[in-house]
């Protein structure tokens, strides 16, 4: 009947806040609250040198927290699986054409722009993947890299040169950066945006990375039960249907909030 | 455990030669997309498990799975399985299979049989390569009750120019993949039980042809496997005290 516990539809999002710039130590930083479930995502970007095998590029790290506030399971070091497990999600759903990765390269083999992206769990309300992608994407929009020019004299020793306008940065383009949308199978249908309840009814659920053009970067199954082949092919579909309307309203409401400039109110913690 | 001294005396970072080498190396061999390697499985080998198998897939890459008595699953790899010599265990790689394992076998084995026990599924990769498919036959092999066999099946996406997947990759192949998928199925069932793809796939008709040519490749793996099961059992059979 397509019709769930709160009123929603099979395929209906809870309502989503989203706010960035959030944290003045950051170079972009971006705060998701989807229902009852709060992510807040920092990125620093800091010199690096360029992994052996590819010189050109610069790289992005995923660190996850899963802090004891969010659920008293992560009491202690009860998080860390979960925390690894979201890393290495995120490490998965990001491939070669999702960032620009040779914008980040400053010289070749000898400098390059690494990007630290921590996710921190404020509170766990269902559905963690997908606030967590937003926020990641959010946070890689928001964040200004300074730019910098390498400067070589006469002996050939290099030095680089930050530019001294604090404004003069470098944006990433995130168009093609993926989010993730989780269909968690309950019975003979499958939902959207599972809530903690939902989840519980749930044996097992499919995990779709799509891109804003509907690309899938990444499928998994989690959880304890087995799926059917042709429930799998359903939840792709739904999956890449899903996750183009959510890059849609994401992409909608970053720019609203970025065209609103400095002077824009920032509602912070306590709002 | 970064660099640790007292067992392994060389520098704190060390690469493989072939990564300074330049030039493209060899080529993956043309072949047809959905052939599968022959599969040389065995159970019954460890004398301190109590269950276990060894897996071979097409040349040296084999596996091998011990099980002793809450489903937990540790996966590792020994440092000379891949080209070069990995860093110690732990790594993420190993972390995410380990999960992996563990999501695919979850619902084959009637956990609700063993409501007090543990059951720790631990699988040492020896030669990098491919499959992970011996946990399920020591599973099998212990006598724990399960609904059915699990069979892995990965697949690896060719770059463009031409863009196919291919099943059963060779670790050349897998190397150059724009996209890679694994799956698992219990074939009697014909239920997915665990899942894992990622990178350059294509649109999502792309990804559901992968599939299909997974779960076709873990139908024509089963007879081996199952074959091996009853030949371990009948051996386990005649070594019994009367």
């Amino acid at each position: 009947e397509d019709l769930r516990v709160d009123g929603r539809g099979c395929e209906d999002y809870r309502c989503v806040e989203v706010e960035t710039d959030v944290v003045s130590n950051t170079s972009g930083s971006a705060r998701v609250k989807l229902g009852h479930t709060d992510i807040l995502v920092g990125v620093k970007a800091e010199m690096g040198t360029p992994k052996l095998e590819k010189p050109n590029e610069g790289y992005l790290e995923f660190f996850v927290d899963c802090s004891a506030s969010a659920t008293p399971e992560f009491e202690g070091r009860g998080g860390d699986d979960l925390g690894t497990e979201i890393a290495n999600t995120l490490y998965r759903i990001f491939n070669k054409s999702s960032v620009d990765l040779e914008s980040l390269c400053i010289s070749p083999r000898e400098h390059c722009w690494a990007l630290y992206v921590d996710v921190l769990l404020l509170e766990c309300g269902g559905n963690l993947f997908d606030a967590i992608s937003i926020a990641v994407k959010a946070a890689l929009f928001n964040t200004r890299i300074p730019r910098v020019r390498v400067l070589e004299d006469e002996e050939g020793s290099k030095d680089i040169e930050l530019s001294d306008d604090p404004y003069d940065c470098i944006q990433l383009s995130v168009e093609n950066v993926p989010c993730i949308v989780t269909l968690c199978k309950i019975g003979y249908r499958h939902v959207v945006d599972a809530t903690l309840q939902e989840e519980a009814c749930s044996l097992a659920s499919l995990l779709v990375s799509v891109t804003s053009k509907g690309v899938v970067t990444c499928m998994r199954k989690v959880g304890k039960g087995s799926l059917d082949p042709e429930s799998i092919f359903e939840m792709l579909e739904t999956g890449k249907r899903v996750g183009k309307v959510l890059h849609a309203s994401l992409q909608s409401i970053l720019h609203k909030e970025e065209s609103l400039g400095p002077k824009r109110q920032k509602v912070g913690f306590l709002g | 455990m970064p660099g640790d001294h007292r067992r392994i005396r060389g520098p704190e970072e060390s690469q493989p030669p072939q990564r300074y080498a330049a030039g493209e190396g060899e080529a993956p061999v043309p072949r047809d997309p959905a052939r599968l390697r022959p599969v040389y499985a065995r159970a019954g080998l460890l004398s301190q498990a109590k269950g276990s198998a060894y897996l071979e897939a097409g040349g040296p890459k084999p596996g091998r799975g011990g099980l002793r008595g809450r489903l937990l699953c540790d996966f590792r790899r020994a440092p000379f399985s891949g080209r070069g010599r990995d860093a110690p265990p732990g790594g993420f790689e190993e972390c995410e299979l380990a999960r992996a394992l563990q999501e695919s076998l979850e619902p084959a084995v009637r956990l609700g049989r063993y409501p007090r026990a543990q059951l720790e599924v631990s699988a040492l990769l020896l030669g990098d390569g491919g499959l992970a498919l011996a946990a399920p036959l020591a599973l099998a092999d212990t006598g724990v009750e399960t609904y059915d066999l699990v069979l892995g099946c990965s697949l690896s996406r060719a770059p463009a120019p031409a863009p196919a997947w291919l099943l059963d990759p060779t670790l050349l192949e897998e190397e150059r993949a724009a996209a890679g998928l694994t799956v698992a199925l219990m074939p009697v069932l014909k239920q997915v039980a665990g899942l894992l793809g990622s990178g350059e796939g294509g649109p999502t008709e792309s990804w559901a042809e992968a599939m299909r040519l997974g779960f076709e490749g873990c139908q024509r793996l089963y007879p081996v496997l199952q074959q091996c099961s009853v030949r371990a059992a009948h051996r386990r059979g005649a070594s019994a005290p009367l």
